[in-house]
């Protein structure tokens, strides 16, 4: 499906490079900082492996925060993706996996396996899994008929979605005792913090599947923001295509959310930053939106880890603070 | 006067040596055991009945495991049944409960704990000890950062993933899961074993218990068991049922608890309290003195409750019923006053 030219191979050769540069970075910053002391200099003697293996450091580096800032990266570039997907084929910019409703409908989804006291792989992940698969059907059912969504019609039929999602959650919340309560409360606001490797190893097995197909599919994502006809005249099966397309996005939404709860505006963040700066080509698009993804929420929950004084807060707090304000311009702009 | 021996000899001789990890003694691990396996025993048994007897054969085991312990761990059996092996002498322990940090401090042991929960409130020294998070919300990287040789948990509040993560990272974890009055006094008895304070914890224990049995004597003398509505929650309104704290401690201060059942935490309309009656309100101080001026307003509004009608309306601290810790002896004794003022002494 992907027409290579020499030209797009260069540019994508090169914006990988960078982003892969910059994630990096990134990486290595939120590997740096945590709750307990220790330089710089010392986490670069652990990561360049001049250290005593059995020191305290080396654990809290390799076991504690290498897990939450891969498993941050592995989010990120999930939500960015599913994000960019969503737009692509709703053909609307403001689309995005926790405006849609989709992360409510798999947070629905993980609590019921949470509360049949399911283990976390396979069964939250399957429940949550049904349960964005769910809501899905159902905003494509209250859409369905127009060719191209109109923001107003998406925009009310996700607040409908997460209107209902969020009671849904409260009635099955107000169902649990004080003890289960409190954990499903911080997981709700997105918390990275119980990630162990073996997880995030896990998780990667499953989403890495997702991102080889959709940038497989990555120009036919181009053809379809062109129109139904011309997509045709190309020679896609656009309902094929559409279908895998919402799958694959839902499955990857779908795990992450039964993994770290709701986070969210991050797949509205940053295809719009990248499509600012790369342009709308969905085969540049999909690789930067899985490392610049990544990035950006290693870098917001870098700041959920170091701007309280005690304790954290969970990472869907800095990222909504950053989203929520971003999506009201884009509104306010888009209307003009 | 029974010799320690003859104890020594009646108990069966545990077989947990094949626990212990290739460089540690055998006899000497068989030794460390008994010891565990004896007082653990003992606490369950006799503590109650014989308690001379189990002072000096503790002491006599204490001096024994002292001389021939010299390896540097001991096995133990936690109360999930998990086997963890712990360094002879812990030196830095990290409690992962405020009720934890309660009994570390009154077996005299404070100087060995390195790092306590936000809430660890009391006594007033632990507050100034550093911080691993809440209990039900701990920072896993700052308790490793503390290099600690013990962590010591609970089951009830303490995240099952972060114990598993933490025992993922070599650290002992001792679980404990006290649910009554006796397992607390076990509970102090283990600790005080694991952290080497044995003839303390016995002596602790035995006070503890002398307390409890005063409070029983008194109140077996009383005819009517008052009505009691225990409020630890505002709004909505929850009380507490059979499986609490606040349960036990109610039955056995002379009262009776109107939540009883099976719900841990129940919740109540305002109209189904009313229809309780009960003739005693207590409401704890997890709200703010003015909160609790509020709440008992709000109860005033109902004369025809008999706790409105005779004044009986009290504020008490949270902290002394919902810990499992030695002070809930102290909330005991607080709530037969509170209950029964007519049998003070």
């Amino acid at each position: 499906m992907i027409t290579k030219t020499p030209r797009i191979v260069t540019r994508l050769v090169w914006t990988s490079c960078l982003l892969l540069v910059v994630l990096f970075a990134v990486l290595f910053l939120g590997v740096s900082a945590g709750s307990s002391s220790g330089g710089m200099f010392s986490v670069l003697q652990v990561i360049l492996g001049q250290s005593d293996p059995d020191s305290t450091m080396h654990a809290i580096i390799w076991q504690i925060r290498l897990p939450r800032v891969l498993l941050a990266t592995l989010v990120g570039a999930t939500l960015s993706l599913g994000g960019l997907v969503f737009q692509a084929l709703l053909r609307n910019l403001l689309a995005e996996p926790y405006i849609l409703g989709i992360s409510g409908g798999s947070a629905i989804g993980a609590i019921a396996g949470i509360l049949l006291g399911l283990s976390h792989f396979p069964g939250v992940s399957l429940t949550a899994f049904i349960g964005s698969i769910a809501t899905l059907v159902l905003i494509l059912v209250m859409t369905s008929g127009q060719s191209v969504l109109k923001k107003e019609s998406l925009l009310l039929s996700g607040v409908m979605v997460n209107a209902f999602c969020s009671s849904v959650i409260m009635f099955l919340v107000s169902l649990t005792q004080d003890a289960k309560l409190h954990n499903i409360i911080f997981w709700l606001m997105g918390d990275l913090s119980t990630a162990d490797i073996r997880q995030v190893g896990i998780l990667a097995g499953m989403l890495l599947p997702c991102f080889v197909l959709i940038f497989w599919h990555s120009h036919a994502m181009n053809l379809l923001l062109m129109g139904k006809e011309m997509a045709q005249a190309t020679g896609i099966n656009i309902k094929a295509v559409t279908l895998t397309l919402l799958v694959a996005s839902s499955l990857m939404v779908s795990v992450t959310v039964s993994y770290c709860g709701l986070i969210g505006f991050v797949g509205l963040v940053t295809p719009h930053l990248l499509r600012l700066i790369f342009g709308p080509d969905h085969r540049l698009l999909v690789p930067a939106c899985i490392l610049g993804g990544g990035s950006y929420l290693v870098i917001c929950d870098l700041l959920a880890r170091t701007l309280p004084e005690q304790g954290e807060m969970p990472a869907g707090v800095i990222t909504a603070l950053i989203g929520a304000p971003l999506f009201i311009i884009l509104l306010k702009r888009s209307g003009r | 006067m029974v010799e320690p021996a003859l104890i020594v000899n009646k108990l069966p001789i545990p077989t947990d040596g094949k626990h212990g990890g290739a460089s540690i003694d055998r006899t000497i691990l068989k030794n460390c055991c008994t010891t565990v396996r004896l007082a653990i025993n003992i606490s369950e048994v006799m503590i109650l009945r014989y308690q001379k007897i189990v002072i000096v054969s503790l002491l006599a085991l204490a001096g024994l495991c002292a001389i021939t312990a010299q390896s540097s761990a001991k096995i133990f059996k936690d109360q999930l049944g998990r086997h963890i092996s712990v360094p002879t002498k812990p030196r830095r322990i990290v409690s992962l409960a405020p009720s934890i940090t309660e009994i570390v401090f009154a077996l005299g042991q404070a100087h060995r704990l390195v790092g306590v929960t936000r809430y660890s409130d009391y006594p007033l020294e632990a507050a100034n000890l550093p911080k691993v998070g809440s209990y039900v919300r701990l920072d896993i990287e700052r308790i490793v950062a503390l290099n600690p040789d013990l962590c010591i948990a609970t089951k009830d509040g303490n995240p099952k993933a972060v114990i598993e993560r933490l025992a993922s990272l070599k650290i002992p974890v001792y679980v404990v899961n006290p649910h009554n009055l006796d397992t607390i006094l076990k509970t102090i008895l283990e600790i005080g074993i694991l952290l080497n304070a044995g003839s303390r914890a016995v002596s602790l224990t035995a006070e503890l218990h002398n307390r409890i049995q005063r409070v029983n004597s008194r109140v077996a003398q009383v005819a009517h068991r008052p009505r009691v509505f225990f409020q630890i929650g505002i709004a909505p309104i929850v009380s507490a049922g059979t499986e609490t704290f606040i349960h036990e401690l109610i039955e056995l201060a002379g009262g009776k608890n109107l939540a009883e059942g099976r719900i841990a935490y129940p919740r109540f309309s305002r109209e189904q309290v009313l229809a309780l009656e009960p003739e005693i309100f207590i409401i704890t101080s997890m709200a703010r003195q003015v909160v609790f001026e509020e709440v008992k307003a709000e109860w005033r509004r109902w004369p025809n409750i008999p706790a409105v009608r005779d004044e009986r309306i009290f504020l008490v601290d949270s902290n002394l019923f919902d810990r499992p810790s030695p002070r809930l002896v102290d909330g005991l004794e607080l709530l037969t006053r509170l209950i029964h003022p007519e049998l003070q002494e």
